[in-house]
């Protein structure tokens, strides 16, 4: 099943998916497939951005891992900003998939979660250790479990068109938060063209509004689990700055983009600048190379807590504990790793690996990018892991941190203060309230799991 | 008026000078002083040194401006001399004499910090887009090195201004608002803090200070009182915070007290880090509203002026790097007193020793 992301392959497209599978050849899977009766591994996986990667994984990599495994895998590509629902809906009927793919850590759904320590320690013996965002993500430090796997993570630059930066001044393009809203400003006064960071629920605006809210100091737990979103001005800093940013430098569409709608108005030139990962260009390298070479991308603005992005996604899986093929999930999550680095090239470079040593030259790639005008375009995202900090951030990407991340705490924060409905202040208190009933869930399910176990 | 500022050194230091004159200066000299970069040095990392750029009269480069005035502070007295002694090629030999002094942003605020404040970028077309030898923009390596700046807030009829003019600062107090298009010294109400300590090593920086930034450049990021911290509106729990600190660190030219680390400065904006860093005062929690505020000039020139520094810090100020006829360029008090004596005394004491003054037996 493919998922309501819009999907649409051209027939040049087409021709060069055909063209690459053929040139990928024999994976280099283990060499299992004892003969016996066919398995089945059913997937759920959060639709890419780059239809190409999907296609390479469901069309080549599955298939092939399913001859070598005596298993059929049927993948489902599910649309991001329906992944949540899904899975929710999995649990509580306590069947469906094998293995569900998410692109946030599913801190949440840890409940119904085996424990992944064995496939990290699988993965660990042939590629080392896992990095900090993969730990961070699928870690519990209270159960020392892990509840999902971590087989990648995006980065997520500023992107920005030059042509409207340079004409204002600002070639290198906004160097710090005050630069998005005073030359966003003088952009949109003289070019009608306003700066289009995504504010609005879903994947886009919760990504965007946790890098704001952590650049300026803010926090929604802290580093011990607490919650702090009230407690730290810098919330109410950043929603001030927010809404200035909106009222000088915005635009009400970006109030209301669906999935992948501010990288569409980038693309279509209706935006100045707005935070993404590099799929935004992959989408038009090809087909619209003018407009691409025009776009440059740029590390995260300085904000008063430093350099800092989160991940616009972080690729987790959890093999769930109701799965009918719980070994076979395993075994395709650590397979899936001794491939990364042809996943990576199907990503287009948009998917960074966990593990360094998949794609160790990534630094070289990045220098030297096959399909980038000019080719060293991406060498600016050399330094992505140093300034992602984890969803979750200070902390671990806990249960309840993850919970207000999906249900859209900071976007409707953000947006009531954008749209004049409550103060920063107000806004601020509201969110915290929310949290708090969240926070206070958690620790009950904690303490009852506790008791149980 | 070096005679009375010796007076003020520490007793270690006084004995060690006494014993024996003849020694001053006697130490060993292996630590080069500050020299400009040399033209194909900054093209090759990034700057442009045209008439329009680095060379122009508002960037005010040392060797082409700036020979006497701010920062020197006695008449005739030189920031820069030509000499021919240098032996860095990647450096001219304009020699510079004015040392500015800075508080360490390392958590301790220690005032070990010594640096040649050579010019001033004011908007990014002094970059030229060309990336260094590595492939790494001098603007992404700058952007993660900050050197605090602390203006006047407080006009001579005793006006408190909460908020800086231009783009920074908040549209309610634009009428009365602080000058920020000058960072010379007599404008400020505090010395300087310097983020020489960032670097990978601790993950503060996906860079390091001393071996990436190799032109020893810097982002400005001011900071100052806001109304509630300092203002007719000071609440009372910034009464309380600022009585506190200002004991401890003392109290600057505003008569506010004087801001050394960073954990201070982000308390005073109302981030929760991690523990009080201000003794004296009760409690963990962060003031709401708070007391101070920091930010950058817009990067397109607007504000009218400087976004960046040409300001490497010595790396090693011991042995021979801070010269005899060096001179230090510190805040000072109206009758010429300096504001910390702390960065006097090492001044002196690495000036004459060649050793910080805490290192003297």
């Amino acid at each position: 099943m493919t998922g309501n992301r819009e999907i649409t392959y051209s027939r040049r497209q087409f021709v060069r998916l055909a063209a690459s599978a053929a040139a990928c050849g024999p994976l280099l899977l283990s060499p299992r497939g004892a003969s016996g009766r066919e398995k089945t591994l059913k997937i759920a996986r959060w639709s890419h951005f780059l239809p190409e990667h999907d296609r390479w994984l469901v069309d080549v990599y599955a298939k092939e891992w399913g001859k070598q495994h005596d298993t059929t895998v049927e993948i489902d590509l599910i649309s991001t900003d329906q992944i949540h629902a899904r899975a929710s809906a999995e649990t509580a009927a306590g069947k469906g998939h094998d293995l569900f793919m998410f692109p946030w850590p599913p801190a949440e759904f840890q409940p119904y979660a085996i424990d992944h320590t064995e496939v990290y320690q699988t993965v660990g013996a042939r590629h080392g250790t896992v990095n900090r965002i993969g730990h961070k993500s699928t870690f519990d430090p209270k159960t020392k479990k892990y509840f999902a796997f971590a087989d990648s993570w995006m980065p997520a630059p500023i992107c920005y068109l030059g042509d409207y930066w340079t004409a204002v001044g600002a070639p290198a393009g906004p160097i710090h938060y005050n630069d998005l809203r005073v030359i966003g400003r003088h952009i949109r006064e003289k070019m009608g063209v306003p700066c289009g960071l995504a504010l609005g629920p879903g994947l886009e605006g919760n990504v965007t509004l946790h890098t704001l809210l952590y650049a300026f100091g803010g926090q929604v737990f802290d580093a011990d689990g607490n919650v702090n979103i009230r407690k730290n001005y810098g919330t109410i800093t950043a929603l001030k700055y927010v809404k200035a940013l909106y009222d000088d430098a915005g635009t009400p569409e970006q109030l209301t983009w669906g999935p992948s709608g501010n990288a569409r108005a980038m693309q279509a030139r209706k935006t100045s600048c707005t935070m993404s990962d590099i799929s935004l260009l992959r989408g038009v390298e090809q087909d619209h190379p003018d407009i691409a070479k025009n776009i440059l991308v740029r590390p995260p603005l300085l904000g008063s807590a430093g350099i800092m992005a989160t991940p616009y996604v972080t690729s987790c899986s959890v093999v769930w504990n109701f799965a009918e093929n719980k070994e076979g999930a395993k075994q395709f999550l650590s397979d899936f790793i001794d491939n990364f680095r042809t996943a990576y090239e199907k990503s287009g470079g948009c998917s960074f690996p966990t593990y360094q040593n998949t794609v160790p030259n990534l630094i070289r790639r990045l220098e030297d990018d096959p399909k980038a005008d000019p080719p060293y375009k991406y060498t600016r995202l050399k330094d992505a892991l140093h300034w992602t900090p984890n969803l979750g951030f200070p902390g671990f990407a806990t249960p309840a941190a993850m919970e207000a991340f999906n249900s859209s705490v900071l976007p409707r924060m953000f947006i009531s203060v954008v749209k004049g409905q409550l103060s920063a202040e107000d806004a601020a208190g509201a969110a915290e309230v929310e949290v708090k009933r969240i926070a206070e869930k958690w620790k009950q399910v904690s303490q009852s799991a506790g008791k149980k176990g | 008026m070096v005679g009375a500022l010796l007076l003020t050194l520490p007793g270690a230091i006084r004995p060690a000078m006494g014993q024996s004159s003849s020694s001053l200066f006697n130490f060993p000299h292996f630590n080069p002083p500050p020299f400009d970069f040399n033209d194909a040095f900054y093209n090759a990392n990034g700057i442009s040194t045209a008439i329009t750029a680095l060379d122009s009269p508002q960037a005010a480069r040392f060797g082409l401006f700036r020979q006497t005035g701010p920062p020197a502070f006695l008449p005739g007295q030189k920031n820069w001399v030509v000499d021919t002694s240098n032996t860095d090629p990647d450096r001219n030999n304009v020699r510079i004499l004015a040392t500015t002094a800075g508080y360490i942003d390392d958590g301790t605020g220690a005032p070990t910090q010594f640096i040649s404040l050579i010019a001033f970028l004011l908007n990014q077309n002094f970059f030229t887009g060309v990336a260094n030898k590595r492939g790494i923009q001098m603007q992404d390596i700058v952007g993660t090195f900050e050197a605090y700046a602390a203006p006047k807030q407080v006009k001579p009829n005793g006006t408190f201004q909460p908020t800086p003019c231009g783009s920074m600062g908040d549209p309610a107090f634009q009428n009365n608002c602080f000058d920020v298009t000058s960072v010379a010294t007599p404008t400020l109400r505090q010395d300087w803090r310097f983020a020489t300590n960032r670097s990978p090593i601790d993950a503060s920086s996906p860079f390091g200070y001393f071996c990436d930034d190799i032109l020893g450049m810097w982002i400005i990021t001011y900071f100052w009182y806001v109304d509630t911290g300092f203002g007719p509106h000071q609440t009372n729990q910034c009464h309380q915070m600022l009585a506190a600190l200002g004991q401890k660190n003392g109290t600057n030219l505003d008569g506010s007290p004087i801001i050394k680390t960073g954990d201070e400065l982000n308390f005073l904006e109302g981030k929760v880090v991690g523990s009080n860093p201000i003794p004296g005062f009760l409690g963990t929690n962060p003031p709401n509203p708070p007391c101070t505020a920091e930010g950058q000039e817009a990067s397109d020139g607007s504000d009218n002026g400087a976004v960046w520094l040409i300001c490497p810090a010595l790396p090693d100020p011991r042995n021979g790097a801070i010269a005899p006829d060096a001179f230090l360029d510190q805040v000072r008090k109206p009758n010429g007193v300096p504001l910390d004596l702390a960065f006097t005394a090492n001044f002196l004491c690495l000036q004459f020793t060649g050793k910080f003054c805490n290192e003297l037996p």
